[in-house]
């Protein structure tokens, strides 16, 4: 009786990881809780013990391999030479998930394996019905996550992906972006900062539906969105998709790094935009910033999103904020559910592009000729300089929320939500 | 039976077509010009014209491989079985049978048959069909020797004696099953006794003797046709040329052969019993063996040149509408 | 009007007014009287060796109601000879494992003879047998042999799956002007079910529908449709709604029928009681590849007997014959 050994998922959003080494020789003894193996996923090295004494008895991955979470590593026998059928034990074994799957709808759980369908290793089958149906709706089935026997690609698969990408907003380059909508009226875009969906202006959006058209723009990586895994996402790609959402002239509202992206389409498409809201903006990504982005990014691939949540509460919220119990849990959840839907794998290329955009549009604010909120926070610690913006922009104007912290639409909600509708019902 | 003079210069002629016919398929197979297995009656053509001169088109006849002798007895035209053998569409299977298959239902000929001993139940369902049906006609098979040892010829005889079915079983004995002589494979020195078996009537005629078949046919067909039940009829014969055509009747004695050829052959034994009888003249005879002659020639002119079938007609008349 | 009759008395119906409407019509086999010298007293027929063609005998006479010896090949061979000249015989062929014993009648005579003679002759000849298993009749008795008919140019192959289709396919059969082999399966012979009264045909070519339901396709025919029925009850307790389709027709195959309900679906399963290798099923299957490719959501799934002769034992047989429960597995199994 052999036991298998599968690459672990270390966490919610882990969905491979690189096999570095094997600690121990094939016919060597390991007792449980020993060091089996070494893996890294998202840039984080793991030692992995073992679950059971025995011998290794057979191995499935060479170190530098890169494989799925589920995939059988090895197995351990209880003797070094004991009866053993690689493929037949493989063929029971193997739980290699599927490609990654967007968080909401989820599909069905990982499939069990086939017994009978035949696929090389890497090709998944396809039914022929489901093949039809994706050249039928022009869908790229490549994408498309099987959920029958085997990760069989069925016809319902396919008409759920299409669904889903009915439901995207195309932006160019065969690029879709989830982009909520409510309410009717002249549209206004709401980007939000890193590592969070639209759902962070749940606090404004009912009440600027009243009067406007709100769309929520989560940007690559984000949500339903498409995460092309290109090397970096520039800021200006962020902008640039923001814009191809509607035509005609918008109102631009966006918190930390999606004000940033709404500063590159001021800039870049000014004839477009009607007015600017830039709450907690930055122009230099300081030395903290950059850490919280880069840790944040890491407890991402790690932890559990609840987890994540907690971590960023000291750094998103202000200390009288955090005395309030009620409002810290509600804040959690909220904050969880946000962090939830963005890719991990996403976030480090995400964070490169803030990186790359800090300092290099310093000199060009004065060049912003459109009517401007910004939305300082006194007790913010990731973005202090925020004054600084509203100064350099010419037909700024600045509201200051002395007690607040960085994520002051949440903080002082009324506030900043009826400030906002004013400056929108003015231009 | 005393058989007029029209009706022997029809015997006459029928036998001498059927000789002249298979004498010309030989040509024409080992000329190249002619495809499949064909299995020729030269020699047997007595036994085929004694039995088939009883008979109208609506008594039934079945026959073997070896059956163009027996459908030309039967009346089917000569043209549309070259026709056949040539594959066109003119031919009176519509090219589909070939020289196994060939039949004509309108002039009673049931067909050749493939499959040795086939024919047998075949005739026995026809002779079912006269009692039932209360027609007065009546079913003859002929078969050879070796199909006397398929079970279905038992079986039929048996069920025939049973109900006394209007048949009469011909069976052709020419001393040879294929290539194996038959007194290796058949028990009885003559196949006529195994009708005791079924309490069946039987009789032996020397098949080289067109005379002798006639009146020993003659004398069963009545019985028959007359609700007196089967009979079975051995005609003791001996077929002049190989069992298919490219035989090298290694198996065979060549004296034997030639003694049955120069000595028994029933067209020359027919010729000269009328001319001894003074029934008909030797001109007669002539002026016969010159028609037959064209006719040959015109079937095969014809058929060289008639249509083949449409490949469509592969797929036609495999169910009846 | 109908009333309940089991499928052996619908048979004997179908039969009754096939001769009582056509004078040409005779029964010929092994026993369809069974019932020695008639005349003496205290002495009844059989009518056949499960009794089907009891009673004909009295109304139609021993001219058209004829026992014939144990002779297959005889017996098959005058019926194909009394059909080319004018008669209408329904032969029997008692069990269909006899098709060993007289295979050529059927095989090179009445498939081929109106073929081979270009069309001039009619072969209205109806071969009534017994298929499958299910009696503890054991191996030599129990084969489902109907793909060797179904598979042979010029023979065209019927099987009902209740006593209503057995009544009107077998009228349909005899009146056909070619050779059919109707099959009885012992699986349904004493199902009882509804059967409208008078004369009806039941066309041949034309698969039923039995039950609709949009998840899976199941195809059955004879023995095993009351099988896929009850798969399919037990299916739509768990949510799963099937179509159920009873072929009727093994050759010629209602094709158009099996490739609507796959293309509803895109699941198909066959459920046939023969064994495995060469037959229905997988001509089946091979045509849901062929023409339905595209429709395919899940593998085609065969339910079938093991490639093995028939058990006798009564647990090894159950276990042999294909199941409700299996067919059940069978779809989940589809994922």
């Amino acid at each position: 009786m052999a036991i298998p050994i599968s690459m672990p998922k270390l966490g919610m959003t882990m969905e491979e990881g690189t096999l570095l080494h094997w600690e121990v020789e094939v016919g060597a003894r390991v007792e449980k809780g020993e060091t089996l193996y070494v893996i890294e996923s998202e840039k984080t090295e793991a030692e992995i013990e073992a679950t059971a004494a025995g011998y290794l008895r057979h191995v499935y991955v060479e170190p530098g391999d890169v494989v799925p979470c589920g995939t059988l590593l090895a197995a351990i026998a209880d003797a070094p030479d004991a009866d053993f059928d690689p493929e037949a034990f493989r063929h029971e074994h193997d739980r290699a998930t599927t490609a990654p799957e967007p968080s909401a709808p989820a599909p069905a759980p990982a499939p069990a394996p086939a017994t009978d369908t035949r696929t090389e290793a890497g090709r998944r089958p396809v039914a022929p019905a489901a093949r039809k149906l994706a050249r039928e709706l022009e869908v790229d089935l490549e994408r498309i996550p099987g959920s029958g026997p085997g990760g069989r690609v069925t016809r319902e698969d396919v008409r759920t992906y299409a669904d889903l990408r009915a439901s995207l907003v195309e932006v160019g380059g065969g690029v879709g972006l989830e982009v909520p909508r409510l309410g009717a009226g002249d549209p206004v875009l709401l980007l939000p900062g890193f590592g969070t969906d639209v759902s962070s202006f749940a606090a404004q959006t009912p009440a600027l539906a009243e009067h406007h058209l709100v769309l929520g723009v989560n940007p690559q990586g984000v949500g339903l969105s498409d995460d092309p895994e290109l090397d970096t996402h520039p800021v200006s790609r962020a902008a640039a998709d923001a814009a191809a959402v509607i035509d005609g002239p918008i109102h631009v509202v966006g918190a930390s790094l999606g004000a940033a992206a709404a500063i590159e389409l001021a800039l870049e498409q000014p004839e477009r935009v009607r007015s600017l809201t830039l709450i907690t903006p930055f122009v230099r990504a300081d030395a903290r910033l950059q850490a919280v982005t880069e840790a944040w990014a890491r407890i991402a691939a790690e932890c559990s999103p609840e987890t994540l949540a907690r971590a960023l509460l000291p750094w998103l919220f202000s200390r009288d904020w955090l005395a309030d119990d009620t409002a810290r849990e509600r804040g959690v959840r909220g904050l969880a559910a946000s962090v939830a839907r963005v890719r991990a794998t996403a976030l480090g290329r995400i964070a490169a592009g803030l990186r790359a955009w800090s300092g290099t549009r310093v000199d060009d604010l004065a060049r912003i000729d459109i009517p401007t909120l910004v939305v300082v926070a006194g007790a913010d610690l990731l973005t202090p300089n925020g004054a600084a913006v509203a100064t350099a922009i010419p037909r700024a104007e600045c509201l200051e929320v002395r007690q607040a912290g960085h994520a002051v639409a949440v903080e002082a909600a009324e506030v900043v939500t009826d400030r906002l509708l004013s400056h929108l019902a003015a231009h | 039976m005393q058989l007029s003079r029209e009706q022997l210069l029809d015997a006459y002629a029928r036998m001498r077509t059927i000789r002249a016919f298979e004498e010309k398929l030989e040509e024409l197979v080992k000329g190249g010009k002619l495809g499949g297995f064909l299995h020729l009656y030269a020699g047997e053509e007595a036994v085929a014209v004694g039995v088939c001169s009883h008979l109208g088109d609506a008594d039934i006849v079945t026959s073997t491989h070896r059956g163009h002798g027996h459908c030309i007895a039967k009346g089917v035209d000569v043209k549309g079985m070259m026709a056949e053998l040539f594959g066109r569409a003119t031919g009176v299977c519509k090219g589909k049978g070939g020289s196994m298959h060939i039949a004509d239902v309108d002039r009673g000929m049931l067909g050749a048959n493939g499959i040795v001993g086939a024919g047998i139940p075949l005739t026995t369902g026809a002779a079912l069909t006269a009692k039932l049906k209360k027609t007065e006609n009546v079913a003859v098979c002929f078969f050879g020797d070796g199909a006397t040892n398929q079970g279905q010829f038992h079986e039929s005889l048996n069920m025939a004696a049973n109900w006394q079915l209007p048949a009469v079983y011909v069976v052709e004995n020419n001393g040879f099953g294929e290539f194996t002589p038959t007194e290796y494979v058949v028990p009885v020195k003559d196949i006529a006794e195994r009708a005791r078996s079924y309490a069946m009537r039987s009789d032996i005629a020397d098949g080289m003797d067109f005379f002798d078949v006639y009146q020993r046919a003659g004398e069963a067909i009545e019985r028959a046709r007359h609700g007196e039940g089967p009979t079975l009829l051995e005609c003791k014969t001996y077929r002049f040329m190989g069992h298919f055509v490219g035989d090298p009747l290694v198996y065979r004695p060549k004296e034997e052969a030639e003694d049955w050829i120069q000595n028994r052959d029933p067209l020359l034994n027919f010729e000269s019993k009328v001319s001894e009888a003074g029934m008909l003249e030797e001109s007669d005879l002539r002026e016969i063996d010159g028609a037959v002659s064209r006719l040959l020639e015109e079937a095969i002119a014809e058929a060289e040149t008639a249509p083949l079938p449409e490949l469509a007609s592969i797929l036609t008349d495999v169910y009846a509408e | 009007m109908s009333r309940k009759l089991s499928t052996g008395r619908a048979i004997n119906e179908a039969l009754a007014i096939a001769m009582e409407s056509d004078p040409d019509v005779i029964l010929l086999g092994e026993d369809v009287v069974g019932g020695g010298t008639l005349e003496a007293d205290g002495v009844d027929e059989m009518g056949g060796v499960v009794g089907t063609t009891k009673g004909l005998v009295k109304r139609f006479g021993r001219d058209r109601v004829l026992d014939t010896p144990i002779s297959e090949m005889g017996l098959l061979g005058t019926a194909v000879g009394a059909a080319a000249t004018g008669l209408r015989p329904v032969a029997e062929l008692m069990f269909m494992d006899f098709l060993g014993v007289c295979l050529d009648p059927l095989l090179n005579q009445a498939a081929k003879l109106r073929y081979m003679f270009g069309g001039k002759v009619r072969i209205p000849l109806t071969v009534r047998t017994l298929c499958g298993a299910g009696m503890q009749a054991a191996a030599q008795h129990s084969q489902s042999l109907y793909w060797i008919t179904a598979g042979i140019p010029g023979l065209k192959t019927v099987i009902p799956s209740n006593p209503a289709d057995a009544k009107g396919l077998l009228l349909a059969a005899i009146r056909d002007d070619n050779p059919v082999v109707f099959c009885e399966p012992k699986l349904i012979l004493n199902q009882v079910g509804e059967v409208p009264e008078g004369d009806y045909e039941v066309p041949i070519g034309v698969a039923h529908l039995a039950r609709q339901g949009g998840d899976v396709s199941l195809v059955g025919f004879g023995g095993t449709v009351p099988i896929a029925l009850r798969a399919a009850d037990l299916l739509a307790a768990e949510g799963i709604q099937a179509d159920v389709l009873d072929l009727r027709s093994l050759a010629p195959l209602d094709e158009e029928a099996i490739l609507t309900t796959l293309e509803k679906t895109g699941s198909l399963v066959v459920v046939d009681e023969a064994t495995p290798r060469c037959g229905i099923a997988s001509d089946v299957a091979a045509l849901c590849v062929d023409r339905g490719f595209d429709s395919l959501n899940t593998p085609v799934r065969r339910v079938t007997a093991p490639h093995a002769p028939v058990p006798f034992s009564a647990v090894l047989e159950q276990a042999y014959l294909p199941s409700a429960e299996r067919v059940v597995e069978t779809v989940r199994a589809l994922g």
